[in-house]
């Protein structure tokens, strides 16, 4: 039994990751107006907060270090270091309050800081690779769309929390 | 965990607030402040260009051809052509506030909109070549 819940982790891992390219995609394709220079709006960072919520954090830098890859290989060297820094920033801030506040918060919050730390995650490394680019014109713009997309993240997630425990992960 | 709890209602009211309130005071501070256009190659400056001539034109930097700018009427500017995969720079749209920044990085060019007045900060403390 244990055998084969780890081999639904590791399928289940695979499905994210591929849904993750699609969004990502997706998200390129839609023309959707830039919010700051080199961040985008994080689609697929989804799928990562997923596999924080039901498989765990090793699977979640898993699938940003995969997401990360991906990006590298597809659009260059900077877009793989971006990907992979709001990824991890957004898998740190997520996991602290899932440690400090554990069941008293709720879906909804850890998803909006989970998409907040995302945009603040790739603002920070634009910031570094390009030194002085980065003003404060772009917080209230990156703070919005974080709630924004974070909330629509949640609303997704609450969609698809029925069919992942029909999985048995928990 | 549950979904939605109501005390996630001030949290996201706040943060709201505070992304007003820093917009706000940016804008107040800001709003008729003579500007101009620093174009950085490889983070280094490398040409500033006059925004509030009423003029429109197209421009390339000697740097990277393959990025041409537009100076619109408006007194603002944007990315009008690039060969880079993705066009964020393009996406970026018209830039005309202090501050505002695009940048094609697979060009490594970058624009960031400061203000005129040279000795006023640290903006342009970068000597152009």
């Amino acid at each position: 039994m244990a055998v084969s819940k780890k081999i639904i982790r590791v399928v289940f891992t695979g499905l994210l990751f591929a849904a993750a390219i699609v969004l990502s995609i997706a998200e390129n394709s839609l023309q959707i107006p830039v919010l700051a220079p080199g961040v985008k709006l994080g689609l697929a960072n989804v799928m990562v907060m997923y596999a924080l919520f039901f498989l765990g954090k090793r699977y979640a830098l898993l699938l940003a270090a995969l997401k990360a890859v991906f990006a590298l290989i597809t659009r260059g060297a900077v877009a793989g270091i971006l990907s992979l820094c709001g990824g991890l920033a957004s898998i740190l801030v997520m996991a602290l309050l899932l440690a400090f506040f554990g069941e008293r918060m709720s879906y909804l919050i850890v998803s909006i800081f989970g998409a907040i730390s995302h945009n603040l995650g790739q603002l920070a490394a634009v910031s570094v690779i390009y030194t002085g680019l980065v003003a404060l014109v772009h917080l209230p713009v990156l703070l919005v769309a974080g709630v924004v997309t974070g909330a629509a993240t949640a609303v997704l997630l609450k969609f698809l929390i029925p069919a992942v425990n029909r999985l048995g992960l928990k | 965990m549950r979904f939605f709890k109501k005390s996630d209602i001030p949290v996201i009211a706040g943060i709201l607030l505070i992304s007003l309130a820093l917009w706000g005071w940016y804008r107040i501070s800001y709003l008729d402040t003579p500007v101009v256009a620093a174009i950085y190659y490889d983070s280094e400056l490398v040409e500033v260009v006059e925004l509030n001539l009423n003029t429109e034109k197209e421009f390339r930097i000697k740097q990277q051809p393959d990025v041409v700018f537009k100076l619109h009427k408006d007194g603002s500017i944007s990315f009008l052509k690039s060969d880079c995969k993705d066009r964020l720079c393009i996406r970026s749209g018209r830039l005309k506030t202090v501050g505002q920044s695009a940048a094609c990085l697979p060009n490594k060019v970058s624009v960031k909109i400061i203000r005129k007045n040279k000795n006023a900060d640290h903006d342009l403390d970068i000597v152009i070549r």
